[in-house]
């Protein structure tokens, strides 16, 4: 498939801080996890594609655009969806009123045409009864749809979602993924996330990302394999396992180098991405 | 989608009502009825100033308008709205063009509510009112090239609070700014002051525009955008 956002040799200092370290990744029609402990460089990258921080070195191409020109990064700002970690709105304007503003800065001139799209993105992300309600007024949970209203308004072809279902109750992350799912059918979704179950049901591929490098990039089924034969349960905590730790049956959960005669157990996605940390030198030991 | 796009005109009068209610009306609110009660306790206490007195009044007056400016660029919204098509200098001009008319009738009230008979040359010192605010404005868009920080106002306002006490205790003899109106140096002094206002003009358009390419070896941002 060809992809539709392609990045080569992306990197980026803060100082003497490799905050991302020759990048290379592409990104085809779907939703892509990005995976990786805090400080892996993750944000980071995603506020580089989204062309809210220039890279140092490295170039890289969004729909066939390049944000290396002025015209380009423009192009793909027409094109662009993002929704960063940590919002921010402005609590007195309504929800239809905060999407309009965004709508505007988007470049979406006509104004019947653009209330119209911003009612369309309002129900798509079930905020449609409450549209008139001022954001302040909205639960945190509401405010986050509001955020991937904002993110979806103008019909973006490339999504930066950044750890969009922190911070949010089960009910309303279920809700969240559902509407990632819908988000990623026939456009591209890079997904910054920290919870490995949003990985394993919304994501048809994972980017493991440390210390500003990509350490595994292929499909969730591939990363579950990592593990494969390198998960097992003990009675007590192993401690040659890389991780371990006590599950709800009261035995241990071991992910490592198994030692002869131990007990397997089936791998997760989030065995495979501890391991993935390891074996990228990263401290794993749960 | 894209067919609904259209002429930035016709856009930027869309983004005027919704810009304007993203202002920071409280911090400019709150500077400009104090520059108002700095410029009128003369005639609130009855007091006859001597024209230093007048002066260093209009000046203190410019200096709490300026430090309810550095609060122009604050936007909650910023790291939402950060990688939208509208250019930030385009965004940044429109709130100064909101509030420079409603700072201009403010400036107006302040001179007006000084006593006539000690108020120095209007030119100059609205010159400097203008110089002091167009600084604090443009060390407010540097805090946001700089820095990560959706609300740099605070910060900004202590730095420029800052400045003021100190630049007139480092600037050079030969490049007084501060200088009375009686004194022979007022009109070159003023030459600086105009010099400096095209200066910060320069610098605060400057920081307006986004960088296609980063310096190597910045220093990390001052707050990183979850706030940590």
């Amino acid at each position: 498939m060809t992809p539709t956002v392609s990045a080569s040799g992306l990197s980026l200092h803060y100082g003497r801080t490799r905050a991302l370290d020759d990048v290379s990744l592409r990104l085809t029609p779907g939703v892509t996890g990005l995976l990786g402990p805090n400080g892996a460089g993750k944000t980071t990258l995603l506020r580089v594609l989204a062309t809210a921080v220039p890279a140092d070195r490295g170039a890289f191409t969004v729909l066939g655009h390049d944000p290396g020109t002025s015209r380009g990064r423009q192009e793909v700002r027409r094109r662009l969806g993002y929704l960063p970690q940590t919002p921010g709105f402005h609590p007195d304007f309504t929800a239809f009123e905060f999407v309009d503003y965004v709508a505007i800065l988007k470049e979406l001139a006509d104004r019947r045409e653009r209330h119209r799209e911003v009612r369309r993105v309002l129900e798509e992300v079930d905020l449609g009864d409450v549209r008139g309600r001022r954001i302040k007024k909205l639960s945190g949970g509401m405010r986050q749809r509001v955020a991937l209203a904002a993110a979806l308004v103008g019909d973006p072809g490339f999504l930066v979602l950044d750890e969009p279902t922190v911070g949010l109750d089960p009910e309303q992350r279920m809700r969240f993924r559902e509407l990632i799912a819908e988000a990623g059918e026939g456009r591209t979704v890079l997904l910054s996330t920290h919870q490995t179950e949003d990985v394993a049901m919304l994501c048809h591929r994972v980017i493991v990302m440390a210390a500003g490098a990509v350490r595994f990039d292929g499909t969730p089924a591939e990363l579950t394999a990592r593990a494969a034969g390198r998960v097992w349960s003990s009675t007590e905590k192993d401690p040659g396992a890389k991780a371990g730790w006590r599950t709800g049956t009261g035995s241990f959960r071991n992910v490592g180098d198994p030692p002869p005669g131990a007990e397997p157990a089936a791998p997760t996605l989030e065995d495979g991405y501890l391991l993935v940390l390891d074996d990228a030198g990263t401290e794993v030991a749960a | 989608m894209r067919g609904l796009t259209a002429s930035r005109g016709s856009l930027t009068v869309d983004l005027v009502g919704p810009l304007w209610r993203t202002l920071p009306w409280r911090a400019l609110a709150a500077a400009g009825a104090l520059g108002l009660l700095v410029a009128a306790t003369p005639a609130a206490t009855g007091a006859e100033p001597a024209p230093w007195q007048t002066l260093l009044l209009l000046r203190g007056a410019a200096l709490t308008g300026a430090l309810g400016l550095a609060f122009l660029l604050d936007d909650p919204a910023r790291h939402l709205t950060a990688p939208v098509p509208t250019p930030r200098l385009v965004r940044q001009a429109l709130r100064v063009a909101l509030v420079a008319p409603l700072a201009a009738l403010w400036w107006t009230a302040v001179l007006l509510l000084t006593p006539s008979a000690s108020r120095p040359p209007a030119g100059g010192v609205t010159l400097e009112a203008v110089t002091v605010g167009a600084f604090a404005l443009a060390a407010a868009a540097l805090a946001v090239r700089l820095t990560d920080e959706a609300r740099p106002g605070p910060f900004v306002a202590a730095a420029l609070l800052l400045i003021a006490v100190i630049a007139p205790l480092l600037a050079p003899e030969d490049w007084a700014l501060f200088v009375q109106a009686e004194d022979p140096r007022w009109s070159a002094g003023h030459e600086r002051w105009a010099v400096l206002a095209a200066a910060v003009g320069a610098v605060g358009a400057g920081c307006g525009t986004e960088p296609l390419r980063r310096r190597r070896g910045r220093r990390q941002p001052l707050v990183r955008p979850d706030g940590r």
